[in-house]
């Protein structure tokens, strides 16, 4: 429980960021609709929403070092609750952008896009890759970044590289994908969409397992450090 | 009763080491805890509430360790840094929220009664405060709920007169029903001489003194007169000799009076001047 009350005081500390959210949600609606690729183009979209988690989703470290950590180290609590409520903080943030995720897809099937099966398996795909993103910055930020201040310039890039790759890697993909479809070489993606579903699945079990086992590992190696 | 029970606590840095540190504060008391700054003060006060983790030694509050169980342990205590430790954007809503939901025996009645006799800014995030605010808001957290041992690092250091004399008053209604404790690490000295039974005092991270304020001040001479009348056999046992333009001013334990045959004039010394002996001594 004071896992998840660690968590709320992360939303509290970074409701400033909450404010312009929508913001980007209309980007990405935007950038699924605007693109040339039809239905795939969602899945741009989609990793425009990852892009944006993993930067948010660690920002609570950003406003939770220096002196404004003595207040979370105080509270009564373990280590491990207030590990565990960062970790939540950052799942609860991709999920709730998966919602948002899933609301693009919704909108754009209203509006006559193409929404196939496979496309929703790639979505969820997607929304695994943005969990061990947020996992892996949080295992950094835990393990080598938190409270080095004059670490400023790589906290920054550890924030923004990874999603940005994922989208740009996205984008190019959907250009290869339409490129094969082009040319006839694309195999029919409906026909295997119940595997594509059943790996989607299994791939945000294992994300989400990963996170765990970050999350120990974390909690076990500041539990001796000071000012953690 | 002892609530503060502190055994070998020690943590080793590069260039210091706080060492062996030991003593009891009895419940219902409060201990000056004082020092030259870098002498291990907030060290020792960080290893008690837990922000720190020491390389040895022992703190139980209340006969509990953190290590038994540390939501309670830390329960028991309540902070009040020199520096608000709240985050620059929160607002007292936010830290009302987050102290309810952390600690069960938080009042907000209690919590918004304190903020409004104190006159914080409700709609103002902590940033903004003066410092007198930052500190009245640190009290407000600890004094709306219930705590055992209350932890001041120089928590009255920058406020005005009249605030200090109001926190001093707290804290002796804070120990007032005799179950609770107050540590208080200060420079203000004369805050000391005011409210402490105990004084712990530390230097280059080792105990110098550790005694019972009044017993402390008992202990000691502060000697003045002129340097050339000094018999070698006092001076050997005179502390912190100062040399100054009317003479000389030292400290000398007071079982040694008998050394002094009446060339020098003695009175009683005040907590700061030992301590300014003791260390110009070190």
């Amino acid at each position: 429980m004071r896992a998840l009350y660690y968590t709320k005081i992360d939303y509290m500390l970074t409701r400033k960021q909450m404010r312009i959210l929508p913001f980007f949600f209309l980007l990405a609606l935007f950038v699924s609709r605007s693109t040339s690729e039809g239905g795939l183009s969602l899945l741009v979209g989609c990793s425009y929403v990852v892009f944006i988690a993993s930067i948010f989703s660690t920002a609570p470290f950003a406003y939770s070092g220096g002196k404004n950590k003595g207040f979370l180290l105080l509270l009564p609590a373990t280590v491990k609750d207030r590990v565990a409520g960062r970790f939540l903080y950052g799942l609860s943030f991709v999920a709730m952008l998966g919602l948002l995720c899933a609301a693009l897809f919704g909108i754009c099937k209203m509006t006559g896009m193409e929404v196939s099966r496979w496309m929703i398996a790639a979505g969820l795909c997607e929304l695994a890759i943005g969990i061990v993103l947020v996992t892996l910055q949080n295992l950094f930020f835990y393990l080598f970044g938190e409270g080095k201040d004059n670490w400023q310039y790589l906290n920054n890039i550890v924030r923004t590289a990874p999603g940005m790759a994922m989208f740009f890697g996205t984008s190019a993909l959907v250009g290869e994908v339409q490129d094969a479809a082009a040319a006839g070489t694309l195999p029919d993606l409906e026909t295997l969409s119940g595997k594509m579903m059943q790996a989607g699945v299994v791939s945000v079990a294992a994300a989400l397992l990963l996170t765990v086992i970050a999350a120990v590992v974390c909690a076990k190696v500041i539990s001796r450090r000071d000012y953690a | 009763m002892e609530l503060l029970e502190v055994k070998k606590l020690s943590k080793q840095y590069k260039n210091f080491a706080l060492q062996d540190i030991s003593f009891t504060l009895p419940k219902g008391y409060i201990m000056g805890y004082v020092g030259a700054n870098g002498s291990g003060k907030t060290t020792t006060l960080n290893l008690i509430t837990g922000i720190q983790k020491g390389n040895g030694g022992e703190v139980h509050i209340d006969g509990l360790s953190r290590e038994e169980d540390e939501r309670a342990y830390k329960e028991k205590i309540g902070f009040v840094g020199d520096d608000c430790y709240f985050p620059g954007d929160f607002k007292i809503k936010h830290i009302r929220r987050a102290l309810q939901d952390f600690y069960p025996t938080f009042s907000g009645e209690k919590f918004n009664g304190l903020i409004r006799d104190w006159k914080l800014p409700e709609n103002k995030p902590t940033k903004d405060f003066s410092r007198g605010m930052k500190t009245l808001l640190m009290f407000a957290s600890v004094f709306a709920r219930e705590s055992k041992l209350l932890v001041l690092d120089e928590a009255t250091n920058g406020l005005d007169p009249v605030m200090r004399t109001e926190v001093l008053k707290l804290l002796q209604s804070y120990v007032m029903d005799g179950e609770r404790s107050v540590i208080f690490s200060t420079h203000i000295l004369n805050d000391l001489e005011q409210i402490a039974d105990y004084i712990y005092f530390i230097h280059e991270g080792r105990t110098v003194l550790y005694e019972a304020k009044d017993e402390l001040i008992e202990s000691f001479l502060l000697v003045k007169g002129e340097m050339a009348k000094i018999p070698p056999a006092l001076k050997k046992e005179l502390i912190g000799l100062d040399e100054n333009a009317y003479g000389f001013e030292a400290i000398l334990p007071s079982d040694k009076a008998e050394l002094l045959g009446n060339a020098f004039l003695c009175e009683k010394p005040t907590i700061d001047q030992i301590v300014v002996h003791y260390i110009k001594s070190a």
